[in-house]
């Protein structure tokens, strides 16, 4: 099998074409992806902890300047002033001014009773010294409140601060209508999932979230949460449905509640994943043309290789079959030249016969008789014969040729159509048009003219021959053309457009004794002795033909300057 | 006119023979050698005017032969005969001295013609020759007793 010697190379060039530039491809782009993923999750999650921050102070602030509002009315109104009714409306409305979260208006003394209220309940008169809240406030000085729905089962929070004035402490307080809290917490937005929300410290919405988890309910992803902590913590961690969260979590009012923004990691990583789609996909286009051009390429290599291997085995088998012709030519010279000796005495017999028979004839010893005369044709036949042998061994003695015959310049563009014009006539006859086209920068050539003579018109006469085969006497075209070739040569060719040889044939043309023509029509000599006469010019000769198109002799000579 | 001589060297002979007997039934006079020792050795004896040299020989071959008859008996005419119809063969004769050469096989009709014309060939020049020693006698005849001291050729 041809194919065998080039399998193991393929797989050598294919896997290095593959793999030289798909090892950088894929470090470019793993490298690209890690930085690429680990900055836009650092871009993330820091985004979010501004978020985060960004709201904590807005919580913070809306409670201190609710808490502000009240440290105003406590410091600018005194205790037995905020008792009365009329006064204490009228500062709640100027309270109402501020902001609209302010539901209502109460003052306490320092037993916790309900001195004065305003708003929709009658709650004056309570004693509240043992509710948490007051003795928080009578504590701390102020107290904030976890939301509650209280008696009007709207949620709320409460606001009280205590204040020392003249020997005697006492407590304003305000309810806060949540949902202005709610909405203010509510309407962070991130991306499609993002959501902030507050719980209490045992895990209770103060607001609502988005997603589901109404007010006052317990989240149930409290434990994951933690224990209070200082500053913004952000963790990845599953909620109770088993939707993964990237979360940002932050503790306000000393750790009472919780300010929790999520988001869904899903969304909040969707640019990390459309780069993965992206990088995946330029991954297997990438990769894809990669080995489609190493299988390209690889295809074009090796085929380039089986076509030179190719030549180069037509070149050797045309540089054995030169070296056999040689040979052959020697052993035939050889040959022809001993035959040569014989043949002389065979001649020199049968002329010996001849004379003696005439001699006989003369002298009347001799009668004509049938035969005598079959005598004298068998005599004949001798001569005829040895002729024949001698035309023979000359042509075989002149393929077989040694050393350089009588050399001198020829002017191509004068001889060949010298030489064209020898056959003129017999193509005439048959109706073949000869062309020439002799290029006149066609150099002088060195050799024998007789012999080089020899070569044209064999050559023309073959072609003359190979038209009429094809043609008959009408349609047949022969061309000479000659120019310069290249490393200082000289090519002829003779082309013609008749019969053509096959493929077969075209292989032994040249070797000695090989004809197409019936027997003593051709001795099978004509190309072997052009070829030799060629190779002793230091010549090549070459043949191309196809079969009924027609067939082209190239020859091919250095220049003789 | 003087009648020419030939000398045939072959190492075939049954060729020489009857190349011999055709040649004498042509009315030419014919000796033969079967190698060039016998044919110098012949030439010493025998007023040979043209030699047909084979080439191809056992022991002294025919361009060997060549040029010792041409070194020992210049005037002698040679004509070689090749079997081998290489020009450069013949071109080597030409070059020792040979008038001509004749392409194995080959007819007597050739073999005479070419012989006549070394004949002549040689004639001519025996003329020149002769010219010349008379020319040199008329200024001093004492040269002709110097020369009938030596044997000619």
């Amino acid at each position: 099998m041809k194919q065998n010697p080039y399998a193991g190379l393929k797989k050598v060039i294919l896997a290095g074409m593959i793999l030289v530039p798909l090892i950088p491809f894929v470090l470019v782009l793993g490298i690209g992806y890690y930085y690429f993923t680990t900055s836009l999750e650092n871009n993330t999650i820091a985004s979010m902890r501004r978020i985060v921050q960004d709201h904590r102070q807005m919580i913070e602030s809306f409670l201190m300047e609710r808490k502000a509002d009240l440290e105003f009315i406590l410091n600018t109104n005194s205790f037995e002033d905020l008792s009365l009714p009329d006064k204490l409306q009228r500062t709640f409305e100027n309270l109402q001014k501020e902001s609209h979260a302010f539901v209502d208006l109460g003052i306490f003394d320092e037993s916790g009773l309900h001195v004065a209220y305003h708003g929709s309940y009658q709650l004056s008169g309570k004693v509240y010294d043992q509710a948490p809240w007051f003795k928080a406030v009578m504590r701390n000085g102020f107290y904030i409140s976890n939301v509650f729905l209280g008696y009007r089962q709207v949620p709320h929070f409460v606001i009280a601060i205590a204040k020392m004035n003249q020997g005697r402490r006492w407590v304003i307080r305000s309810s806060i209508d949540s949902q202005i809290f709610n909405d203010l917490v509510k309407k962070v937005r991130i991306g499609k999932t993002g959501e902030a929300y507050l719980l209490d410290a045992e895990g209770i919405f103060q607001t609502e979230r988005r997603s589901g988890g109404p007010l006052m309910r317990k989240d149930p992803d409290r434990p994951k949460y933690g224990p209070v902590h200082e500053d913004i913590k952000t963790f990845i961690e599953s909620d109770a449905h088993g939707e993964t969260f990237l979360y940002a979590t932050t503790w306000l009012k000393d750790g009472s509640w919780l300010l929790v923004v999520r988001q869904e990691k899903a969304d909040a990583f969707k640019a990390l994943r459309q780069a993965s789609y992206l990088i995946v996909l330029i991954s297997v286009l990438g990769g894809g043309i990669i080995i489609a051009v190493a299988f390209f390429l690889t295809g074009r290599i090796i085929r380039r290789m089986e076509r030179m291997d190719q030549e180069k085995d037509q070149l050797d088998e045309q540089l054995i079959h030169a070296g056999r012709l040689a040979e052959i030519g020697e052993m035939s010279a050889g040959f022809a030249h001993e035959i040569n000796n014989p043949l002389q005495i065979i001649k020199s017999e049968y002329t010996l016969v001849e004379m003696i028979l005439t001699e006989l004839k003369e002298k009347g010893e001799l009668k004509q008789s049938e035969e005598l005369a079959e005598l004298e044709d068998s005599i004949d036949q001798i001569k005829l014969q040895v002729d024949r042998c001698a035309h023979i061994t000359q042509a075989i003695l002149q393929f077989g040729r040694k050393g350089e015959p009588l050399a001198k310049d020829i002017d191509l563009q004068k001889f060949i159509p010298e030489v064209t014009g020898m056959v003129a006539n017999k193509a005439g006859v048959h109706g073949i048009a000869i062309e020439q086209e002799i290029s006149d920068q066609v150099a002088d050539v060195h050799g024998d003219l007789r012999y080089l003579q020899q070569v044209l018109v064999n050559l023309l006469n073959n072609a003359i021959d190979a038209v009429i085969a094809r043609h008959g006497s009408s349609g047949g075209a022969i061309r000479i053309e000659s120019g310069p070739a290249e490393n200082r040569h000289v090519e002829i060719k003779i082309r013609d457009n008749g019969s053509g040889i096959s493929s077969e044939n075209l292989k032994k043309v040249f070797t000695p004794f090989f004809t197409t023509k019936p027997v003593g029509k051709g001795t099978g000599l004509g190309l072997s002795v052009c070829y030799g006469i060629i190779d002793k010019m230091g010549g090549s000769m070459a043949v191309a033909s196809q079969e009924n198109v027609g067939t082209t002799f190239t020859i091919r000579l250095p220049s003789a300057k | 006119m003087e009648a020419m001589k030939i000398m045939l060297v072959d190492d075939e002979e049954r060729f020489l023979a009857t190349t011999q007997k055709l040649l004498t039934k042509k009315g030419i006079d014919v000796v033969t050698a079967t190698s060039g020792a016998e044919a110098l050795e012949t030439l010493k004896h025998k007023y040979i005017h043209v030699v047909i040299l084979d080439v191809k020989m056992p022991g002294m071959d025919g361009n060997d032969t060549l040029k010792e008859i041409k070194r020992q008996f210049p005037l002698v005419e040679v004509i070689m005969l090749t079997g081998h119809a290489t020009v450069e063969s013949a071109i080597d004769g030409l070059k020792s001295g040979a008038t001509d050469y004749l392409m194995k096989p080959t007819g007597i009709d050739e073999l005479i013609e070419k012989a006549r014309e070394a004949f002549r060939k040689r004639l001519l020049l025996e003329e020149k020759i002769l010219m010349a020693q008379s020319r040199k006698y008329m200024k001093s005849p004492r040269e002709i007793l110097k020369q009938a001291e030596k044997p000619e050729r």
